[in-house]
C-alpha cells in the first residue's frame, strides 16, 4: 500500500471512530430529551421512543408544578458558583505554594496531601453531619461549599500547571519589589489562566451534578438544590410522577451544565488564540 | 526551637498559602473519618447512644455475604472501569490530538457531553435502555439474531450496565485530562524521532507515555478513587439482591436505610483501608518507575 | 410566627434520626405521617406523643381498627389518616375475552387457576399478574399480601427468628412460586414505563395490590380505560381472611414544646370528618389525577359521594370497593424496630429467586439463616 492509501485509510479510521464515539455520547442524551417531549401514553419502548407523534411541552408545565424550580436552580447556581470560585482561589494558592516554594517540609506536605486524596469524604458522612449541626449550617447552601473549599485533587492539578511557569519571571518580580501576594495576583494567576478555567469547568459541572451531599445537609425543601429536587420525583408510593415528566426534570437538570461547558471552552478558546499559552 | 520559628518566619508566605487546605482538612476530613473509625466499634442506630461493641461489627464483616459481594463488585467495577477509561480516554485524547482535525471542535464539545450528565438522571436512562423485554440494547441484540440478556434481572449480568454507565460518563473527564497533557509535549520529540525513523507505534510508546508519566498517574489514582466509591449507578441500576452493589452503596444502605451506623461505619473504614492500600501499591509502583 | 413541618414515611424517620442525633429540635418536624415501621421505631426513642387520650373520646366516629397498627401497649401513638385495603383489580375486558368468570378469583385455588385457564386460552400472550425484579415483589406480594392472609410469621412474640419453619410463610410464598413456576407471572419493573405498557397492551390481566395501585393505574394508563373492575382480595380457603390493610397516620413529634399541638389536632379532626370540604378536596385531587384515599370517618363515608361510579372502572364505584374492601381483615405481620433490616435481607432473597437462581426453599432457608445471623432476635416492644 503507498503512502497515500495509508493516510487516507488512517483518516478514514479516525472520522468513523470519532463518529461512533460521538454517537455513544449523545445517544442516551438525546434519548431522554426526546422522551421529555413525548405525551404521557405514547410508547416509549424499544424503537418506539425515537418517534414523537404529539410534541408537547406539558411535561416541563407539570415539572414546574410539582417542584420549586426557580428556587432549586438559585440554589444550584449559587453552590455551583461560589464553591468553584472559592477552590479555585484556595487550591491555586496551595498548588502555586507546593510548585514554586521551598521549604521545609514540602515534599513530606504534600505526599500527605497526594495520599489524602484517596481517603474519599464521603466516609465521614455521619460525624460530618453532626459536625454541621454543631457549627449551624445544616440547611444551609454554605455546608456544601465550606468542607470542599480547598480539595487534594485540586492542587494536585494545579500544582502540576503551575511547575511550569518560569522562576525567572517570579524571580525579576520579587526583585522588583513586588509582594509574594501581588506576584501571585499578577503574574502566576494570568499565566495559568488555562488550567484555572477547565478546572473550574470542571469543578463547576461537578458540583451542579452533586447529590449525595444535597440530600444529606439540606433538610428543608426550599433549600434543595436541582438536581436532589428532580431526583424525588420518581415513583415512590404516595406520588407516581410519569416518567416522561421525570425526565423533562432531568433534561432540565442537563441544560445549564451544557451551556456552561460550552460557555467555557468558548472562553478556552479565545484565550488559546490569544497567544496567553505558553508554547 | 528558634531554628524553627526562623524557618516558619523566611517561608512564612508558603505555609500561609497552604494552611487554608490543611485546616480545612483537619476539621471536615481528618476529623469525621477518625470518629467513623470510633463508630465502627459501637453499635448504634441513630436514635438511642452508640453502644460500645468492639471487634463485633468486623466479625460480622467476615461472615456477610453482601459484604463480600460488595467488595467482588467493587473490585470487578475498579479493574474494568479503569481498562475501559484509560483505553477510550487515550484513543479520544489521540484522535482529539491529530492534526488537521476537521470539526475539531465539534468533536470535543460532543465528546464530552456524558460528563456533563448527572449519573442521577443518565441512570433512569440506562435502566430502561438495559431493560430485559423491550429495552433498546437487547432489541438491537434482537435484531442482529442474538438472544435477549436479562441484564438487570440475573446476578450473572447485572454488572455490566452498572460499569457501562460509570464508564460511559467519566471517559470524557479523563480525555479532557490526557488531552492538555498531550497539548504539552512538544512537536520537537515527535520530529526528532521521525528524523530517527521511528514508527507511529514506537514513537506513542517511547515519547508519548514517558512525558505522559505524571498524568497517567493521575489518572489512574483517581480512577481509584471513583471507583471504589461508585455509589449512583449501583444503586439505581439494581441487580437481583446484592449482585451489583457497590461496597459504598452498602455502607450507606447499612447505615442510612437500616440505621446500623455501627456497621456502616465499619464498612466506611474498610473502604478506606482498601483505597489506601491500592493508592500505596500504585504509589510505589510509580516511585520505581518514574518521578513524581 | 412559628412554622410547622411536616415529613413523610421514611424520609420522616431518616430526618427525625439525623435531628435527634444532632440535638436539633428545633428543626424536628412537628408532624409526621407514618406508617407502622416508622412509628415503632420513633416511639421506641421516645420520639412520639401518646395520643391516647386524644383519640379515646372520639374513637367510636372511625372505622373499625383505624389505629389498630398504631396501639402499642394499649397507648395509641397516632392518628389515622388513611386505611387503604389489599385489593384485586383485574381487567374485566380480558376476562370476557377468554370467557373466564372473574368470580371464581375469591380464593387462591380460584385465582391461580384463572391464571391457568388465561395462559391457555391466550396462548401465553396474556400473563395473570405481574412479578417485579426488585424489592416491590417482597413488599407487595409478600409483607402486605399473602403473607398476613397466610397468618405467616418472620417472628415469634419473643422476637426469635422462625420464618423459616413457619407454617404460613411456605403456604405463602410457596403460593406465590406456583404462580411464578407455571409461567403466570410477567417479569418487570415496578412503576416502568415498559410495565405500564404492557398492561395498556393487555399483557398483564390482575394485580393483587394495595389501594393504592388505583392512583398510578390512573396516571399512566391510557388504552386500557374503563376496562378495570376491582373486588376484594382472595382469600386462602383453609384460613378464611380477607387482605391486610395500610395504615397511615399523623404522628405528633415529642419535642418537648410542640407547637400549637391542639390546633393540629383540630386541623385533623376537621379533614376528617368535615363531609363537604373533604369531599370537595377529593374531588379537586381526582381532577388533577392526584393521590387521595378514603375517609376514616364513618359519617363521611356514609355520603353517596362515597358510592360515586367511576369512569377509569366501567361504571363501577372504585371508593365504595375500597370501604368494601376492609372487610374481613388478616392482621399485619408483626412490626419490630429491625424490620427495614430484615426486609432488605428476605427481599435480597426473593430477588435471587426471581432472578431463577435459588427455589424458594433455598430462598426461605437463607432467610431465616440470615435472620439469624445479622438480627439476631428482633426487640419486640411489648
Amino acid at each position: 500500500m503507498n503512502y497515500r492509501t495509508k493516510a487516507s485509510l488512517f483518516r478514514f479510521g479516525l472520522y468513523a471512530f470519532l463518529w461512533i464515539v460521538v454517537l455513544f455520547c449523545l445517544f442516551p442524551v438525546a434519548w431522554m430529551i426526546i422522551i421529555s417531549f413525548k405525551q404521557v401514553g405514547e410508547s416509549i419502548t424499544g424503537f418506539n421512543a425515537l418517534r414523537i407523534h404529539t410534541p408537547t411541552l406539558a411535561n416541563y408545565k407539570r415539572l414546574f408544578e410539582l417542584i420549586p424550580i426557580w428556587r432549586n436552580l438559585y440554589n444550584s447556581a449559587f453552590t455551583a458558583v461560589v464553591g468553584t470560585a472559592t477552590t479555585l482561589f484556595f487550591c491555586s494558592l496551595a498548588g502555586y505554594a507546593f510548585a514554586k516554594y521551598r521549604f521545609p517540609g514540602r515534599n513530606a506536605l504534600f505526599y500527605f496531601v497526594v495520599g489524602t486524596m484517596m481517603i474519599s469524604t464521603e466516609v465521614g458522612a455521619v460525624p460530618l453531619f453532626v459536625l454541621m449541626r454543631r457549627l449551624g449550617l445544616v440547611n444551609s447552601l454554605w455546608s456544601l461549599i465550606i468542607p470542599r473549599m480547598a480539595t487534594a485533587i485540586g492542587i494536585f492539578y494545579l500544582r502540576q500547571y503551575m511547575l511550569d511557569v518560569p522562576d525567572e519571571i517570579l524571580d525579576s518580580a520579587r526583585i522588583d519589589g513586588c509582594s509574594e501576594f501581588g506576584i501571585y495576583r499578577r503574574i502566576v494567576v494570568p499565566v495559568a489562566k488555562p488550567a484555572l478555567a477547565s478546572w473550574a469547568s470542571i469543578t463547576i459541572i461537578a458540583r451542579w451534578n452533586d447529590f449525595f451531599w444535597p440530600l444529606l445537609f439540606l433538610r428543608a425543601s426550599e433549600k434543595y438544590t436541582l438536581m436532589v429536587s428532580v431526583s424525588m420525583l420518581p415513583v415512590s408510593e404516595g406520588l407516581s410522577t410519569p416518567w416522561q415528566v421525570v425526565l423533562a426534570g432531568t433534561s432540565l437538570v442537563i441544560v445549564p451544565s451544557i451551556i456552561l461547558y460550552l460557555f467555557m471552552q468558548l472562553y478556552q478558546q479565545a484565550d488559546l488564540v490569544a497567544g496567553a499559552v505558553k508554547g | 526551637m528558634k531554628p524553627m520559628w526562623k524557618a516558619l518566619k523566611r517561608h512564612r508566605y508558603a505555609y500561609l498559602f497552604i494552611s487554608p487546605y490543611l485546616i480545612l482538612f483537619l476539621v471536615f476530613q481528618l476529623v469525621p473519618t477518625v470518629s467513623t473509625i470510633y463508630y465502627s466499634f459501637t453499635e448504634w442506630n441513630g436514635l438511642r447512644p452508640p453502644r460500645w461493641i468492639g471487634w463485633r461489627n468486623y466479625q460480622l464483616m467476615f461472615r456477610d455475604y453482601m459484604f463480600r459481594d460488595a467488595v467482588r463488585n467493587t473490585f470487578l467495577y475498579w479493574i474494568v472501569g479503569t481498562i475501559g477509561i484509560m483505553t477510550l480516554a487515550m484513543g479520544i485524547a489521540l484522535a482529539l490530538n491529530t492534526k488537521k482535525l476537521r470539526l475539531k471542535h465539534f468533536f470535543k464539545t460532543a465528546t464530552f457531553l456524558p460528563y456533563v450528565c448527572a449519573s442521577v438522571a443518565m441512570g433512569l436512562i440506562f435502566r430502561m435502555l438495559f431493560e430485559e423485554h423491550v429495552g433498546l440494547v437487547n432489541e438491537i441484540i434482537a435484531l442482529f439474531g442474538g438472544e435477549r440478556v436479562p441484564w438487570l434481572a440475573s446476578s450473572k449480568y447485572a454488572w455490566f450496565p452498572v460499569v457501562t454507565l460509570f464508564i460511559w460518563r467519566l471517559t470524557p473527564w479523563f480525555t479532557m485530562i490526557i488531552l492538555s497533557g498531550l497539548l504539552n509535549i512538544s512537536e520537537e520529540y515527535y520530529e526528532a524521532a521521525l528524523v530517527d525513523g521511528a514508527s507511529t507505534w514506537q514513537r506513542f510508546v517511547h515519547i508519548t507515555l514517558p512525558l505522559l508519566g505524571n498524568i497517567l498517574f493521575f489518572c489512574f489514582i483517581t480512577i481509584t478513587v471513583d471507583a471504589w466509591r461508585i455509589f449512583n449507578e449501583s444503586y439505581v441500576l439494581s441487580g437481583p439482591g446484592t449482585s451489583n452493589t457497590s461496597l459504598f452503596e452498602l455502607m450507606y444502605r447499612s447505615a442510612f436505610t437500616n440505621f446500623r451506623l455501627g456497621y456502616g461505619s465499619a464498612l466506611g473504614v474498610v473502604l478506606v483501608v482498601i483505597l489506601l492500600a491500592l493508592s500505596l501499591i500504585q504509589f510505589v509502583v510509580r516511585r520505581r518507575t518514574g518521578e513524581i | 410566627m412559628k412554622t410547622v413541618q411536616i415529613e413523610t414515611m421514611h424520609a420522616g424517620v431518616q430526618k427525625i434520626a439525623m435531628d435527634h442525633l444532632a440535638g436539633a429540635y428545633k428543626d424536628m418536624p412537628d408532624v409526621i405521617m407514618l406508617d407502622t415501621v416508622g412509628i415503632v421505631n420513633l416511639v421506641d426513642a421516645g420520639l412520639l406523643l401518646d395520643m391516647t387520650e386524644y383519640w379515646e373520646p372520639i374513637a367510636h366516629e372511625f372505622v373499625e381498627g383505624a389505629v389498630a397498627d398504631a396501639t402499642i401497649n394499649g397507648r395509641v401513638w397516632a392518628l389515622p389518616d388513611a386505611v387503604r385495603p389489599q385489593l384485586l383489580f383485574y381487567n374485566a375486558e380480558i376476562f370476557e375475552k377468554y370467557d373466564i368468570d372473574p368470580a371464581m378469583m375469591s380464593t387462591f385455588d380460584g385465582y391461580l387457576e384463572a391464571g391457568r385457564l388465561l395462559k391457555e386460552r391466550s396462548n401465553g400472550e396474556v400473563y395473570l399478574s405481574y412479578i417485579d425484579t426488585g424489592t416491590y415483589t417482597w413488599r407487595y406480594w409478600g409483607r402486605r399480601g399473602l403473607m398476613p392472609q397466610a397468618h405467616a410469621r418472620i417472628w415469634d412474640d419473643d422476637g426469635n427468628v422462625v420464618i423459616g419453619s413457619d407454617h404460613g410463610t411456605k403456604l405463602a410464598l410457596g403460593f406465590l412460586e406456583k404462580l411464578y413456576n407455571e409461567g403466570l407471572l410477567y417479569r418487570t419493573t415496578m412503576f416502568s414505563p415498559p410495565m405500564y405498557e404492557a398492561i395498556d397492551e393487555g399483557k398483564i390481566a390482575t394485580f393483587y395490590i394495595g389501594a393504592f395501585w388505583d392512583e398510578f393505574m390512573r396516571k399512566n394508563l391510557t388504552k386500557t380505560v374503563g376496562q378495570w373492575r376491582v373486588m376484594n382480595a382472595p382469600v386462602f380457603e383453609e384460613i378464611g381472611t380477607g387482605g391486610a390493610p395500610v395504615s397511615t397516620f399523623f404522628c405528633f413529634v415529642n419535642k418537648g414544646d410542640t407547637a400549637y399541638l391542639d390546633l393540629m389536632v383540630d386541623m385533623w379532626y376537621d379533614f376528617q370528618t368535615n363531609t363537604e370540604e373533604r369531599n370537595a378536596w377529593v374531588a379537586e385531587m381526582e381532577r388533577v389525577n392526584g393521590p387521595y384515599s378514603n375517609p376514616v370517618a364513618l359519617k363521611v363515608l356514609e355520603h353517596p359521594f362515597w358510592q360515586e361510579p367511576s369512569e377509569f372502572y366501567g361504571g363501577q364505584s372504585f371508593r365504595k370497593a375500597e370501604a368494601d374492601g376492609l372487610a374481613n381483615p388478616s392482621p399485619n405481620l408483626m412490626v419490630t424496630p429491625q424490620d427495614n433490616e430484615a426486609d432488605g435481607i428476605i427481599s435480597a432473597e426473593i430477588e435471587k429467586w426471581v432472578a431463577g437462581e435459588q427455589t424458594m426453599d433455598q430462598a426461605i432457608a437463607n432467610m431465616q439463616r440470615e435472620l439469624e445471623l445479622r438480627i439476631g432476635r428482633a426487640y419486640v416492644i411489648k
